[in-house]
Parts: C-alpha cells; structure tokens; sequence
C-alpha cells in the first residue's frame, strides 16, 4: 500500500493551480483534505503523476452569506461547516448531514468542496446539495461557470468538472423562512460509516398545512445523488399524514434505479430508499409545522 | 501428567493467595504503551532488503508464462523470484494435513484463490518493490472459480488440486454412543440448519517476518510474529532447506493474533528465498490489503444440519451433526477445527450420544487457521439454536430447558459420548447468577412497554462451554491414519536468582497480545513471596530449548502457571535447604513469608532474607549443605495435566481439551425491523474459568471476545463475487464493530476451580467470542418473534435481516390464508 512515484506541487495561487491543471490534465488531482484522495494513491487505484496541493492557498477557507446565497470555499473542512452557525441558520439540512459524515478526525482534514468533487454516489453532502439546488463554482485558465448541483454527478465518482477544472466553491440557496422544515436521515451499517441509504429532504406547508414546496434528494441508492421528481409532485397540494409519507416513499423507490454493493443489494437499496424518503419526510413536515426549520 | 496436584478449594477461590487472583500492573504494558516493543516491521538489520508481492487477480488460474525482466531492470530492484524459482531455494509450506494438498508460499503453476502471491520482488524500499511489481507480466490462463462449497462437492467439478480425487478433501461420519437407541427412544426431534460465513481475526499488525541468511555458516536468523517457533521450530527449518541446528528464530512482540499467527509459513517462506537468493537480510511484512485477501488463517466457513432427540419433559437424549466447511484452497491444518468442535459438541448439557458428520470441502479462497473459537464457536451456535427451538416447541423457558439437562456439579469429571472430558463445572449456579444479574424481569417489562410503541427489543441467552489447554491429539485424532501423531504441548520457564536475590524468568512463549510475563511475575512472586515487579522477564529464542506450545486454545495461563511453579517449586526448595542449614532446623520446619525464611512458628526470629540465602547458594558451597550445588537455577517444562490418547478405533477421542470453562450471556438488542439494523442495548455476562488469575486480564479477554463476537453476529463477513473475487478486501468493505457498537458489558465471574490445574485456574482467552454470537441470534429472534422469526444464519447483516422478516411475514400471510 504505497504510492506510485508522483510530483508533488504547493502553489500558493488558484492561477498557478489552473496553470498546471491546464498542463497536466488527467495526470494531475488536486490534494484538498486527502482523505480520499490519499487511500485510493495508497491503493494504487489512483496513480497521478502530479499531485496539486491546495491547501496553503489563502481565501478559500471562508463560509459567507451573500444575497441569500452561503458560499464555502474550496479548503472549508467538512468539521467548520458543520458547526457553522451561518450554515445551520441557512441551510440546516447541509449541517445535519455534515454531522454524519465520518467521524471528528476525517472532518477536520476532509473538505466540504473535496467530497462533493470526490463524488462518492454514497456520500451525505452530495445528497444535500441537491436538495439544496446548489451549485458548483468551476474555474479554469480558460474562465469560470457555474455547475447546479443535479447536473454535477454523473456517475460513481464521476462529476461534470473537466480535467483543467478545479471547484473552488459550492453555492447554496438559504431555505425559505416560514414554515419550512427540511431533514437527512440516513441508514449506515455502523457509526462513521458511508450511508447504505441516505435522504434529504426539504417541505414548505402554506397555513392550511398544505404542502407547496417538495423536494427530495436521495443519495447511496442509485449511482449519484438523484432528486425524486414524481414523488416530489405527488406531495404538493397534499397535507402532512402519515399515510402521505408512505406513498411517497414508495414513488421515490421506484424511480431511483439502485446500484447494488457489498453492503447491500439493488432490492435491499430500493427498500432502504422508501424507509428512509418516508421517516424524512416526517421528520422535516414535524420540523415545518413548528415553523423553524432547526435541526 | 508432570503434575496432578490437586487444589485446596479454599485456596483456589483466591483466598490464601497473596498474588494470584490480584489486579497486579501488567508487566507488558508500559512497552507497549509508549511505543517501545520491537515488533517485526521494527527489526532493521544494516542492509536490509524491503519484500512485496504481485497478487493474483484471478481465483483460479493457470499461469502460463511470467517475464520478470522489466521489473528486474528498475533501478533499486535486488531479486525477483516467481513462484517455480523460489521452490529452487525453499520447499513447500508446511501442513498437517494427510492429503496430498501441496502449497508453495507463492504459486507454482495455478493460482487457487484471489490474492495468492504469483511473484515476489526484493528491493531497497517496499516503494520500489511495489513499482516493480507492476511491472512483472503475467500470462494467465483463467479457470472455472469455485466459490460454492456445495457445488465445489460436486464430483464432476473443476478441481482445486490436481493431486486429489475431487474437492471433497475429507469426509468423516462418527457415532459416539447408542445414536439410533437414543433417537428410537426419542418422543420428537428439532431439527435446525445453521450457517456461518466466513470471518477472520484482523490483528492490528499483520503478519510478517526478517530473515537473514548467513551463506558462509549457512545458517538463517528469523524475526517473525509467529508464536510455534519453541513448538516446531524444525518445521520452518525444513521448509527453507537448513539445518534445524543452525537456525534461530526470535519472536517479537505481537500486534495481536486471535489465532491467526500460529505457523505464519508464508512470510517466512517468501522472506527466506529472497535473503538466499540476495545474501541480505530481507523482510516481508504483509500491508493491510494482503493480511485481509491471504493471510492463510480465516475462520471455518460451514453449513450445518442438526437434529437433537427429545423426550417432551425437554430431557435431551441424543444429537446428530452434520456438518459441510469450505476450507478454501489449502489444509494446512487438517480437520483439526472439527478436532476443535468435538472437544465439546454436546455443551454443557447430558447428551448421551452423538453423530458426527463432516465434509471438507476446497473451494478458491483463502485457507482456514485457527481464528479466536477454531471451530467450537460455530458448534456453539448449531447446538444453542437447536436447545432454544427445542424450548420453544415444547412451550417451556429457554433458561429452564437448560437447567433441566445441565451436567450437575456431582457428575465431575464428565466424560462426553466422544471422550473428551470436562474436569468440573456448576453451570446452574453461573445461569441463576445471569438472569439476576440481567434483572430479565426488567427487561421483559421493557420489552412489554416498547412493543407498544412499536419498537422491538430482545432478550438472548446462551449457556456455552468453552473448552481451554489444548492438547495436540485434537489435530489428528480424526484421522485414521494421522501424518503427525504428536502428543506433547508442552509449556517451559527457565528462572534464575542472582546472588543479590535478583529473580529473572525467560519464557518459551511470546506476547501475542495476552500477557503471559504478568502471569509468570504473578506465579513467581507466589511462590517466593515476593512481589511480581520485581520479577523480570525475557523471552526466549528457539535456541534455548525452551519448548513451548505457546499461546493459542486458550492454553497460555494454565499451562504457564504450571511451568512457573514448577521452576518456582524446585528453587525454592534448594533455598530452604540450604537456610535450613543455616539456621540449624530441619528442612520440613522452615518457611518462607515476604520474603524471609525463618523457623516455622518463630515470627521473631530475624531469619534469612532471600538475597541472604541467594548469595550463600551463589558464593558460599562450602559452607551449604553437603552435595548442593552451587547457584539458583531451574528449568521447567509443563505437560498436559489431564491428557490421554485417543483409541486406536477412534470411538473414543481421549481427553484433548478437559479444562472447561463456561459462562451465561444475556444480551439486551433492540432491532429496527423496517431497515434491519441491531442495536446492542446491554450486555450482562457470568464468566467461571476457575480461579480468576488476574480480574483485569480476564475481564480485558472476555470484553474483547464478546466484541469479536458483536462483530461476527452482525457485519462482518468475507464475501467473494461469482469470479472468485474477494469483494471484501478492505475495512470499507469488511466491518468490524468499533466502540460505537460495543455496548456496556457488565460482568461477573464465579470461580469453580479446577481440580487439576495450577491454583485451579482455567483459560479465559476465547469465551467470549465462542458465545456472544449466538446470544445475540437468541436475542434478535426473541425482539422480533412478533414476525415469527427464526435466526440460522450470521453475521445478521441488516439485508439478511430485512429478508429473513419478509419470508416470515410470507409464511404467516400462507398460514391465515390456508395455503
Ligand atoms: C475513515 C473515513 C470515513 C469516511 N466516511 C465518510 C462518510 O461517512 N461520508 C462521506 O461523505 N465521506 C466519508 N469519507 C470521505 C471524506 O468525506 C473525504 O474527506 C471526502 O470524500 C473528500 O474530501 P477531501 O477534502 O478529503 O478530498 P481529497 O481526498 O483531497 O480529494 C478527493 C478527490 O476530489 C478531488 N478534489 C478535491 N478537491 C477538489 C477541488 N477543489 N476541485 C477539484 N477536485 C477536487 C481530488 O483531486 C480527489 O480526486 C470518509 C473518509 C475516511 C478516511
């Protein structure tokens, strides 16, 4: 379990870090918290020949809060975001599922922006990105776009950065005050552990208690994180019952195509997935009608 | 028997004692703690070479051609041997099989298993050697896998060994007793199947070994975490083609083994050819990934069929095994894990007789060792399954169709149906002592008031032997025709006294993670009454004629004691020789207390102290009673206190593992039925290994037991794809329960001292993992007998459990519908 031989850059500017993404491409990743990243190189799964160390680039370690937008930077470690009292305030869903991730230790290298690069299909800040509509902010030699959330991941460990990109920042969209309520809940096989299943979810109930805003991002069932469009549908106009969370669930099953690993099968996922949307859904509808969205 | 001394019971249960039964500091600790002890990856001789391998990536294949040439030209590469050159340099590996099952530390010819070395490179760092091995090309030409044992058997099936008939490697069927009688008489039979997947001990530190050959003296010195090297040292030397008397293995310390570092052949082997061919010292240290895909000692991997004979008053009569076990792809150890299994497959019940089936089958995975349990835990889990669904068919408790059928404390020494014999017990006193100690009463409320809220604890109870102090017969008394009938296990100590008074031990044995120089320092410090620190200790290499069995079927603090007392014994007794002497009075009227010998019943006389007596015996023959002679030393070897042979017509197997311990877990767990997840609630254990040796010690084996066996009750598991591929292979993939699993323990012993042993102690090291897994089941089929579930398969992974309440809710849906 030891590297390949490799080069080991630490620019202290994003451009010099564009410059040898633009030369190196494919040959060349990017060392944010390395928690990944350096396993896989132990591994030999990964062999890059440059490795380009972020990590003593100042300015991309600030979460802020802009036209209702929080931005976390680049080098934000999953730990900070999690306790960020401005996080929590915006998007309560992003800290409940950053608690989840891992354990202490890895939080405190792991960065918010590496795991939604890294893009484990299992992974819980994914999950809530999506739920959150938010974005990715790509840069490169040749400019900047931004990416939403849903058309990030591709695949397993796949995401839509191309190879001279480096993401230096996820974008999300505060919640709605009101009556908003929003949940991650998540089955893990152990504590620490990747989730077997894993939901976000987010509700909006208008003051009769209907519902006027879904949405529902499922993670660790299919290949990436996927927003459960038809069940999200279903619940509109709908209010919040028991009987309401079931059907849901059940919808959300269905039109997420699971992908089977060792720690559970595609039958099992898909069951996983129904649980999980339902108990969720009744968590953040319990959490709508208090009126806050705390966690 | 060296000795059959027989204990003061009053003695025994640690009254009287100064020492034994004492939480002494342990004596390992402070090395270990701070990073100070010499494990093998510590070992850096000037020169040394670093090993690694190339894996295979097939389970099963030919391997046409291998070119090491493009790894031979990098830059820092010293030796590159395949697996035909290396057998030029040392033989094949050794096994205690009678089959024809060759292994060769790295392939010859075909690969068996996913992960098995193909090559090895020596190299100036482990970086460099695994460059190279990316660089080794391998042609292959892929076999059909057997990964199914079932299908494995099939007689027109690929075969793993060209050398053998078919993959059924062996098959024994034995009746113990009257088995047809029995089940004639019975008035009903439980029959129940059992499966146990595979698991395996992932010690912290893997295996691995130095070796450094001497061309010019043709002699090797070995560094290695292996614990046989002062039981068959000639072993390894025959494997690397020297002579037994110009080899020297020194242990180092042990980063845990849970059984699986016995032998450890293959790192010696791989280390061994490589400083041949070098002339450098090299060393071979497994990395995680090659300790989890081949590290040549996972656990049985077995489906059973048991039936046990009935009357209706719940009187057991009679029980019939029948059992399959994947072995894997090698047998290095022979059926010596059913050899384990028959040292008490009946448990602690009256079981007049028994039937005894077992098939070993190969298949294309890593072989079995002997792994925490070897064999007894899954014999555990088939014969506690079979009591609980005989209690619940006939409607009477699970804790009281035990008590109906235990062996009672006036039937000691109890001889089982297949011969093996347990030296005492009290078993109903261990089970009241439990169920008060779990409060079930509380807990059965519990369960009452959360069903209604929809949620589902469970209650378990196991009652299990657990047998310790191993004698050699198990390995081969399974076969007629045994390759290596040995019968020794023996356990040595060396201790010398300095003219100061200064006591020094020197073990046989080393620390595999138990603590064996606080067991010695205990025994010594007994029996001179001195205190344990200041007692040192050292270990010995294999040229010191210390032989030793070594750590391993829970033997270690038994056979230990004796040897340290034995030593102790005889020093002690030249001592008082020679203050008797001295002081004028005879031998019988001197005793020695703290440290003095005086005249008995004479507390003020000055006495001798012990350096006192020490110097004379070192300095003064002149003046020491005539033909003493001069200095303090005594070696001691300790054998089996209650071993006997096994007959030749094998229907009786002999006394092979007759100090039985036995213990009562009730474990609390709640289960989420929706996504089958177990929680562990609580845990309550009464532990009886005889007299408690050391509290802390036997508290730390048994909590840890019981964690292992949290683990092999819910997750872990290894797991290979259709093509034979080990899916598992990593701490992602295989899971061990961490602190967050492990609920609090409360434990108790009680002490029913054995008669045979030293101070009546008995071992402690596998309990708990023998008996945790299945009170576990017992507890996850009570939470959710709602459904009507039965549990015959582990680890309990959410998914088995998720399908298992399925098929029960199917059953019960057929069942009102009448179908
Ligand atoms: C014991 C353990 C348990 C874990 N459990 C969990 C868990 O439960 N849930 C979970 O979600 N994760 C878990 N992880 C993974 C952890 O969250 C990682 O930190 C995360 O996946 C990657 O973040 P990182 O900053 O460490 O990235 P790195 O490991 O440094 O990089 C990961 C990948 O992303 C790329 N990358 C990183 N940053 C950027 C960037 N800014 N732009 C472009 N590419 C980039 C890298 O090139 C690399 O390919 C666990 C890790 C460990 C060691």
């Amino acid at each position: 379990m030891k590297p390949a031989v490799f080069s080991y850059q630490s620019p202290r500017t994003l451009d010099e870090v564009f410059g040898e993404l633009a030369e190196h491409g494919s040959d060349a990743r990017v060392l944010a918290g390395g928690q990944s990243l350096i396993r896989l190189m132990n591994a030999r799964t990964e062999t890059p020949g440059v490795l380009v160390d972020i990590n003593r680039i100042p300015g991309l370690d600030e979460v802020t809060v802009e036209d209702g937008v929080v931005r976390i930077g680049a080098l934000v470690r999953q730990r900070t975001s999690e306790v960020s009292p401005v996080i929590r305030e915006h998007t309560p869903v992003f800290s409940e599922a950053g608690a989840e991730v891992a354990h202490v230790s890895v939080r405190e290298r792991g960065t918010v922006v590496g795991s939604i690069a890294f893009a484990d299909p299992c992974a819980e800040l994914p999950t809530a990105l999506v739920a959150l509509d938010g974005e990715i902010v790509a840069r490169s030699t040749r400019g900047e776009r931004v990416i939403p959330a849903e058309q990030m991941f591709l695949g397993p460990y796949r995401t839509a950065l191309a190879e001279d990109e480096m993401a230096v920042e996820a974008r999300l969209p505060a919640l709605p005050t009101g009556r908003t309520g929003s949940a991650f809940l998540e089955i893990t096989r152990r504590h620490g552990e990747l989730p077997v299943c894993g939901v976000a979810s987010i509700l909006r109930l208008d003051d009769d208690g209907q519902i006027t805003e879904a949405r529902i991002s499922v993670g660790a069932v299919g290949d990436r994180p996927q927003r459960a469009r038809a069940a999200e549908s279903a619940l509109l106009g709908r209010t919040t019952d028991p009987e309401v969370w079931r059907e849901a669930g059940e919808l959300a099953a269905r039109e997420i195509e699971p992908r089977p690993t060792v720690h559970g099968s595609s039958a099992y996922r898909r069951h996983l997935a129904s649980v999980v949307t339902r108990r969720s859904l009744s968590r953040a509808a319990a959490r709508a009608l208090e009126g806050a969205h705390h966690v | 028997m060296t000795d059959t001394t027989t204990t003061d019971p009053a003695a025994a249960t640690g009254e009287g004692f100064r020492w034994i039964g004492k939480p002494v500091k342990r004596k390992e600790d402070p090395k270990l703690v701070t990073g100070r002890a010499t494990y093998v990856g510590d070992v850096n001789p000037p020169g040394m070479l670093h090993a690694a391998i190339l894996a295979s990536p097939h389970a099963h294949a030919r391997i046409v051609s291998i070119d090491t040439s493009r790894a031979k030209a990098l830059p820092g590469v010293v030796a590159v041997l395949t697996g035909a050159e290396a057998a030029e340099v040392v033989g094949p590996m050794t096994a205690f099989c009678a089959e024809p099952v060759p292994q060769h530390a790295i392939a010859v010819e075909k690969t068996r298993y996913w992960g098995e070395a193909v090559a090895a490179v020596a190299a100036v760092d482990r970086y460099v050697a695994e460059d190279a091995c990316r660089l080794i090309d391998v042609e292959y030409e892929v076999l059909d896998p057997l990964v199914d044992m079932v299908e494995a058997m099939d007689p027109a099936a690929v075969k793993v060994h060209d050398t053998l008939e078919g993959n059924v490697v062996f098959h024994a069927d034995k009746s113990y007793g009257e088995v047809d009688a029995d089940f004639a008489r019975a008035d009903r039979v439980i029959r129940t199947h059992a499966r146990w997947h595979r698991m395996g001990a992932q010690p912290i530190e893997t295996a691995g070994a130095v070796c450094s050959w001497d061309p010019f003296t043709a002699s090797m010195t070995i560094w290695s975490n292996s614990s046989f090297y002062n039981f068959l040292p000639w072993s390894f030397a025959s494997m690397l083609g020297i002579s037994t008397s110009r080899m020297r293995m020194i242990p180092c310390a042990v980063g845990g083994s849970f059984g699986s570092k016995h032998l450890l052949n293959k790192v010696i082997a791989i280390s061994g050819a490589l400083t041949k061919v070098t002339g450098k010292p090299v060393r071979y240290l497994e990395d995680r990934l090659e300790n989890i895909a081949a590290n040549d000692n996972v656990g049985c991997d077995r489906i059973y069929d048991g039936e046990l004979a009935i009357t209706d008053d719940g009187e057991f009569l009679s029980l019939k095994l029948h059992c399959i076990d994947d072995y894997g792809a090698y047998f290095q150890f022979g059926p010596g894990q059913h050899g384990c299994a028959l040292a008490q497959p009946v448990g602690p019940y009256r079981i007049n007789s028994l039937q005894y089936e077992v098939s070993a089958v190969l298949t294309n995975k890593v072989q079995q060792g002997f792994f925490r349990g070897a064999g007894a835990d899954h014999g555990n889990f088939i014969l506690e399954r079979l009591v609980d669904a005989a209690a619940d068919e006939l409607g009477i408790d699970r804790a009281e169709i035990r008590r109906r059928n235990f062996i009672q404390p006036d039937q000691f020494p109890y001889k089982i149906p297949s011969g093996n014999v347990y030296d005492s017990g009290d078993y109903e006193g261990v089970l009241d002592r439990a169920l008060t100690l779990a409060d079930v009463e509380y807990w059965r409320a519990e369960q009452k008031r959360l069903r209604a809220e929809g949620r589902y604890i469970g209650i378990g109870l196991a009652t299990c032997q657990e047998r310790t102090a191993y004698n050699a017969t198990e390995w081969w008394f399974l076969y007629d025709n045994p390759p290596l009938p040995a019968t020794s296990t023996p356990e040595s100590i060396k201790i010398d006294i300095d003219a100061f008074g200064g006591v020094r031990a020197e073990l046989g044995c080393p620390v595999w993670g138990n603590s064996p120089q606080t067991v010695a320092s205990q025994v010594i410090a007994e029996e001179f009454g001195i205190d344990p620190a200041d007692v040192s200790i050292e270990h010995n290499d294999s040229t010191s004629g210390a032989i030793s069995a070594g750590p391993g079927g829970s033997r270690l603090t038994v056979m230990l004691s004796g040897a340290a007392r034995g030593a102790a014994g005889q020093l002690r007794e030249k001592m008082i020789r020679i203050a008797a002497h001295a002081m004028e009075v005879s031998p019988e009227d001197v005793e020695l207390s703290d440290g003095v010998f005086r005249p008995r019943g004479v507390p003020t006389h000055t006495g001798l102290t012990f350096a006192d007596v020490a110097m004379k015996a070192h300095l003064f023959k002149q003046t020491n009673p005539e033909g003493e002679s001069s200095g303090l030393v005594a070696t001691y070897t300790y054998d089996h206190p209650l071993a006997s042979m096994p007959t030749e017509d094998r229907k009786d197997t002999g006394a092979f593992y007759p100090i039985v311990s036995h213990a009562c877990h009730i474990p609390i767990v709640e289960v989420d039925p929706e996504s089958g997840l177990v929680t562990m609630l609580k845990y309550y254990a009464v532990n009886d290994c005889g007299t408690v040796m050391h509290p802390k010690l036997v508290e730390g084996q048994v909590i840890g037991g019981i964690a292992q066996g949290i683990g092999a009750a819910l997750m872990e598991e290894y797991r290979y794809d259709e093509q034979g591929a080990l899916i598992s292979g990593s701490f992602r993939e295989y899971l061990m329960p961490s602190s967050h699993e492990v609920p609090e323990i409360v434990l108790e012993h009680q002490e029913t001292p054995s008669p045979v042993t030293p101070y009546g102690v008995k071992g402690a090291g596998e309990g708990g993992r023998l008996i945790a897994p299945t009170a576990i089941a017992a507890a996850v089929d009570d939470a959710l007998k709602p459904f009507g579930v039965w549990i015959d398969e582990l680890p309990m992974t959410p998914e088995r459990l998720v399908e298992v309440i399925a098929r029960a809710e199917d059953r019960a849906e057929d069942e009102e519908s009448g179908r």
